[in-house]
């Protein structure tokens, strides 16, 4: 080999070090960096499009998008405010003023659902458009819902992560058997439900007071948290029918509540299952400290725990949020006029003769997303790390 | 401010625990005198953090009772005992600051704000926080952390200190100075402690008694000169003093000890075929091989500063000898080893009991 073949090679070959091989561990060489953040650039593009492209159709004309497709506004389309004026300025309820009836309305409303045991107060029907009331609805309900998600969830999850609970096999048939029984004592013998139930509940607490203890086969946490999460492993809709049975015997079809109730059991599994793993990932000791100061289990919970899993707290009421924000097919069901959704009011504007108002419809998705954006920088910032540094070890 | 604190007894009344099958504390019966500072000393899985668990009643006990004072409190919930705890780990409040972490058991309680921050500046002064009080515990070094804890122990005056493990996340420096000052605290405060530790020297220099478990089971209760001078048996004299006593396998047959041929006079007279010879190394002296009660070869030399160990094999046993720190044999180097003839232990190898 020659001389010059050989430092030919030596240069070529540092040129493919320098190319394929990282500077230093835990760095990338410049050919990953280039399709690394090629690819992530190309993914960015293709993830933002869509809403860049809702954004746009939002501001085009019936005639622009039929003829389409344009995609950039001033120089393909000149854009227009059709798909706003259709939504807004055509119906009377639309102005700020019907936004602020709105909201006195829902606090009337509100103070004559809690005064209704004690006093007849009609509630009085909203005078707004359609999209305000959608508008309002979402945000009632999935705020609604998920404040008693995560309220219900988080102390589910953090007594199942800290208190150890052991049902007994015997004891549940007992109970699921007394349940029957009581069922079939109302519908089939006429017994007042009240009755039965308060006759198979004494009859289970004797039951497992006599009997429980011979009974040896037991749960543990482990499964209770299985069976909590095993709930979701069907989607909610499987239990629609019996669902809108239930709130139509009980009037409430068509209502805020109904949608809370059933959104937030929806999301309960999962609200449990992930802050689970927060609270049982907190040392115990400061746990166990705080009882030896003297704090109450509440107290501790509020005092304690709750900051320290706060990145957790924020992550999964985000989740939670956007869960019920978006949420269309139980709130098709549900409602029908009085508390639809805003997701509703979008799969709407693909009805009747005239096809699909795509214009109108993404000058609604546009509304729509605009508070999950806001929610979204504004929970990020608690969404950060290290909180537990300094609790434990030297 | 100096304020009256109570001096108050603490009874193991027949505690007796088990997790599931396994039984971590048999029968333990320990009686802490009024102010005293009693250390639980132990290697891992004795017993000792359960002990201590279930006098703070983070544990239940199976059985027996446990009394503070003259309260019985086997069930009574951890808050209502008035017993504070500092743990391995801290435990510190990270959300909190240094003063809000020391004046956590004032909070719950209920003190008043202008009480608790006099109670808080107070304690923290004890243990020289003075001037961090503003701090997160994420600033503060490892041995600030554990004065932080240490001053939320003290802030409410409860009538009984636990301690579990406290200094073990020091680096040996500081473990030495915090010991100090934690006796010393101990001393002016007169609490009733109960400190426990894995550590012996830990246990010899803090204790005014020290309890040795073992398998859930007491084996000593006494104080440390008691404990290395005259340990109740096998266990407790090798588990104490560093570096341990010596032991060497053999027979005892009249008043003299065989082990592979060599023969030791020992202070006593029986018969035990399986018997153990206890000395600790500072009781062996190097002498000349034909002179000494054992003549074997020099297996390691390894000089300590003030003193020198050497030690040789004997059999199968290593008996590790006190040496001057001029000592100059090599490895291989023959010599004999002279043993202090009334410093003498004899234990029944097989139960481990002292017999002398």
């Amino acid at each position: 080999m020659s001389v010059t073949s050989l430092k030919f090679e030596a240069s070529r070959r540092s040129l493919m070090e320098r190319l394929f091989e990282p500077p230093a561990i835990g760095k990338m060489s410049p050919a990953a960096r280039i399709v690394v953040y090629g690819f992530l650039l190309f993914w960015t593009g293709f993830v933002l499009f869509p809403i860049y492209w809702v954004v746009i159709t939002a501001f085009k004309s019936a005639q622009v998008v039929n003829e389409g497709p344009y995609y950039i506004p001033f120089v393909d389309f000149t854009p227009t405010l059709d798909g706003w004026r259709a939504q807004f300025a055509t119906d009377p309820f639309c102005d700020l003023a019907a936004v602020g009836r709105q909201l006195g309305l829902y606090v009337y409303n509100s103070v004559a659902f809690v005064l209704s045991p004690f006093v007849t107060i009609a509630p009085m029907e909203p005078q707004i458009c359609k999209v305000f009331l959608a508008y309002t609805n979402s945000f009632v309900i999935s705020i609604g819902s998920t404040v008693l998600c995560m309220v219900i969830g988080s102390m589910a999850a953090y007594a199942l992560a800290r208190i150890q609970y052991k049902p007994k096999f015997g004891n549940i048939a007992v109970f699921v058997l007394l349940a029957l029984c009581a069922i079939a004592a109302t519908n089939y013998a006429g017994l007042h439900w009240a009755m039965s139930g308060a006759v198979a509940l004494a009859l289970f607490f004797l039951l497992a007071r006599a009997f429980g203890k011979h009974f040896t086969a037991q749960l543990g946490n482990g499964d209770i948290l299985f069976w909590i999460i095993s709930q979701r492993i069907l989607p909610p809709i499987v239990v629609i029918f019996p669902i809108y049975m239930m709130f139509q015997a009980v009037g409430l079809i068509d209502t805020h509540l109904a949608l809370i109730l059933v959104y937030a059991v929806a999301n309960l599994p999962i609200v449990v299952w992930l802050m689970h793993d927060f609270f049982a990932s907190l040392p115990i000791e400061l746990e166990e400290s705080a009882q030896l100061d003297g704090a109450t289990r509440f107290g501790i919970f509020w005092d304690i725990v709750l900051p320290l899993t706060r990145p957790g707290l924020a992550a999964i009421t985000l989740l939670t949020l956007i869960l019920n924000w978006n949420e269309y097919i139980l709130a098709v069901f549900l409602s029908l006029s009085k508390a639809q959704t805003m997701p509703i009011m979008v799969a709407a504007k693909n009805a009747g003769e005239r096809g699909i108002l795509w214009w109108e419809m993404c000058a609604i998705i546009v509304v729509m997303i605009i508070p999950v954006i806001i929610m979204a920088i504004f929970l990020q910032r608690f969404i950060a790390k290290g909180v537990l540094l300094g609790a434990v070890k030297g | 401010m100096t304020r009256v604190n109570p001096r108050v007894p603490v009874t193991f009344d027949k505690i007796q625990k088990s997790f599931g099958a396994v039984r971590v504390l048999e029968e333990l019966n320990l009686a802490v005198e009024p102010g005293e500072f009693l250390v639980l000393l132990g290697a891992s899985g004795s017993g000792k953090t359960t002990a201590l668990r279930i006098l703070s009643g983070l544990e239940t006990a199976t059985s027996g009772s446990v009394m503070i004072g003259d309260r019985e409190v086997t069930h009574v919930l951890p808050k209502y005992r008035d017993i504070s705890m500092v743990f391995q780990s801290y435990a510190l409040y990270p959300h909190k600051t240094v003063a809000e972490n020391i004046g956590y058991p004032l909070k719950v309680r209920g003190v008043a704000k202008a009480d608790a921050e006099a109670q808080i500046k107070d304690a923290a002064a004890q243990v020289h926080l003075g001037d961090l009080l503003h701090r997160y515990p994420r600033e503060l070094s490892g041995g600030q952390r554990q004065r932080v804890a240490l001053a939320r122990a003290i802030v409410r005056r409860p009538s009984v200190f636990l301690m579990d493990e406290p200094l073990s996340n020091l680096d040996a420096k500081l473990r030495g100075h915090m010991r100090a000052e934690l006796k010393h605290m101990q001393n002016t405060l007169g609490i009733t402690t109960i400190y426990v530790t894995h550590d012996q020297i830990e246990a010899m220099t803090l204790a005014r008694r020290v309890a040795i478990l073992e398998k859930g089971i007491l084996q000593q209760l006494a104080t440390p000169a008691e404990i290395y001078n005259n340990p109740a048996n096998l266990f407790v004299a090798q588990f104490i003093g560093s570096p341990p006593m010596n032991v060497v396998h053999g027979r005892l047959e009249g008043a003299v000890f065989h082990s592979n041929g060599a023969k030791v006079d020992v202070p006593l007279s029986g018969k035990v075929a399986k018997a153990i010879l206890g000395v600790r190394p500072e009781d062996c002296s190097v002498v000349a091989p034909a002179k000494g009660n054992v003549a074997a070869e020099i297996y390691t030399v390894e000089l300590i500063g003030d003193h020198t160990l050497v030690t040789v094999k004997t059999g199968s046993d290593m008996v590790t000898v006190k040496a001057p720190k001029d000592f100059n044999g090599k490895t291989g180097g023959k010599i004999g080893v002279s043993l202090t003839k009334d410093r003498l232990f004899v234990f029944d190898a097989t139960s481990g009991a002292r017999i002398r």
